[in-house]
């Protein structure tokens, strides 16, 4: 005992100084973006593999709950099958086909090797990358709604920002209501999310649907994110504040869908070239 | 020694404060070479006292660090390379000792110890300091030419500006 107290006094620098760099290279990874996609993808790089093994082995053992969920999913997509094949796409007026909207999404089903819920900024980590044509700054979703953002990609994964990260930001609407504003996360619940910017006379009421708008190029409209869970207004605001409950259990996810938006280039260079004439 | 305490509080606020406010922005957005920065706050860790005890030395230097980190908003990256500056500094004090030794209850400034022995003891900290902080703000060794490139242009223009500091303060402690 007395020599190990002699041993720590008389490296005494060595340690502080070892603990401090710790701090320091803790703070560097988490608070600054470059370094930190940096570090994800080099861990990425040396324990994808054993991540993927441990997945594997996890995954086995939730099949049961994933088997009753996949099975409800193909029931919905059959169901969806069948209504197209008799009425056509519901959105579209009879007559007037825009062949572009046709085709417009695709979805890649990958498969969930990291994941975390309880940081301030959480990222996940999939399965695919580079060579399966994953390309940065695809939507990430499941049938149950938003789960985030590609923000890196390496040859056979890619680093997700989730909607869980306090810079995700997705625009979003009131089901059937049309107004829309975007949704972001500043509670520290994984449940709760926020969504600014829709106008007090806007008739919004507990428990609506709130699903996605499709403004933006990353994620197809209408799909499900949550429902109403607390209404308000600041006194001589006019905007609502509404706390939004997910459809989506963050904490259990294991299979999910990129979307490839085919027209999403088009749609973001449009919308460069106008802003930019704005300036 | 509240004199040394004073003198050390005093020259940490001011050159945080001047590297935050002044020094951040020259060079910073210069597009076609980013490779010239000045940096001035290590002045502080060269010119602590000899005898201070290297826990204290390291718990300054990333305190300095972290004060520089809130102006450049980079949290841990001026933190990390100060608290190596801090380790290194006895090594390198052992390293340039004098053959009849330091007065260990002096700082060691130009008006101490000579400018000859200064400058190749700010050279050696300063380009420690540099690399360090060069390498953990890319956060990897593919870049090594731009780090090294960035410390050697950098070091130039610090070193000259540490020698200003000196010539204009003269500080004895």
């Amino acid at each position: 005992m007395l020599q190990l107290l002699q041993l720590l006094l008389r490296f005494s620098g060595l340690f502080v100084f070892l603990l401090l760099e710790l701090v320091c290279f803790s703070m560097v990874v988490k608070y600054n973006q470059r370094q930190s996609s940096v570090y994800l993808n080099t861990v990425n790089r040396f324990s994808g593999t054993i991540q993927e093994k441990t997945a594997a082995v996890y995954q086995y053992l939730q099949l049961y709950d994933e088997n009753i969920r996949l099975a409800r999913e193909n029931a919905r997509l059959l169901a969806l099958v069948a209504n197209t094949d008799k009425q056509g796409s519901p959105a579209e007026p009879d007559g007037i086909s825009a062949d572009s909207s046709l085709r417009r999404y695709q979805f890649q089903p990958a498969k969930v090797i990291r994941n975390s819920i309880n940081q301030h900024h959480n990222y996940l980590i999939l399965d695919k990358g580079l060579a399966d044509g994953v390309v940065p700054h695809s939507g990430v979703v499941t049938d149950m709604g938003v789960v985030g953002i590609v923000r890196d990609v390496s040859e056979h994964y890619c680093v997700v920002m989730s909607l869980l990260h306090r810079q995700a930001k997705v625009s979003a609407r009131i089901r059937d209501k049309g107004f829309f504003g975007p949704l972001t996360w500043r509670d520290t619940n994984p449940w709760l999310f926020t969504l600014d910017d829709i106008p007090k006379h806007a008739p919004v009421a507990k428990s609506d649907t709130i699903e996605t708008s499709g403004y933006s190029s990353l994620f197809p409209p209408g799909l499900m994110i949550g429902v109403v869970d607390r209404l308000s207004m600041a006194p001589g605001s006019n905007f609502f504040n509404i706390t939004v409950r997910s459809s989506l259990d963050m904490s259990n996810l294991q299979h999910v869908y990129i979307v490839k938006n085919l027209l999403a280039a088009e749609q973001d260079a449009l919308e460069r070239s106008a802003a930019k004439s704005d300036e | 020694m509240n004199s040394t305490i004073y003198h050390n509080l005093l020259r940490f606020l001011g050159l945080v404060v001047f590297q935050g406010l002044v020094f951040k922005n020259i060079g910073e957005n210069w597009d076609g070479f980013p490779y010239l920065h000045i940096f001035i706050y290590p002045v502080f860790l060269l010119l602590l006292p000899i005898n201070i005890p290297s826990p204290l030395t390291l718990a300054l230097g990333f305190l300095l660090g972290i004060s520089v980190d809130f102006f450049y908003n980079t949290l841990g990256v001026h933190a990390s390379a100060s608290v190596c500056s801090a380790f290194l500094r006895p090594y390198v004090l052992r390293f340039l000792e004098p053959r009849n030794g330091y007065n260990i209850n002096y700082s060691p400034t130009i008006a101490r110890v000579g400018a000859g022995w200064f400058v190749r003891y700010a050279s050696l900290l300063l380009t420690i300091h540099l690399f360090f902080y060069f390498s953990v703000e890319a956060f990897t060794f593919v870049y090594i030419a731009d780090i090294l490139l960035k410390t050697l242009v950098s070091f130039v223009i610090s070193l000259v500006f540490v020698l200003i500091y000196q010539l204009i303060f003269n500080p004895l402690e």
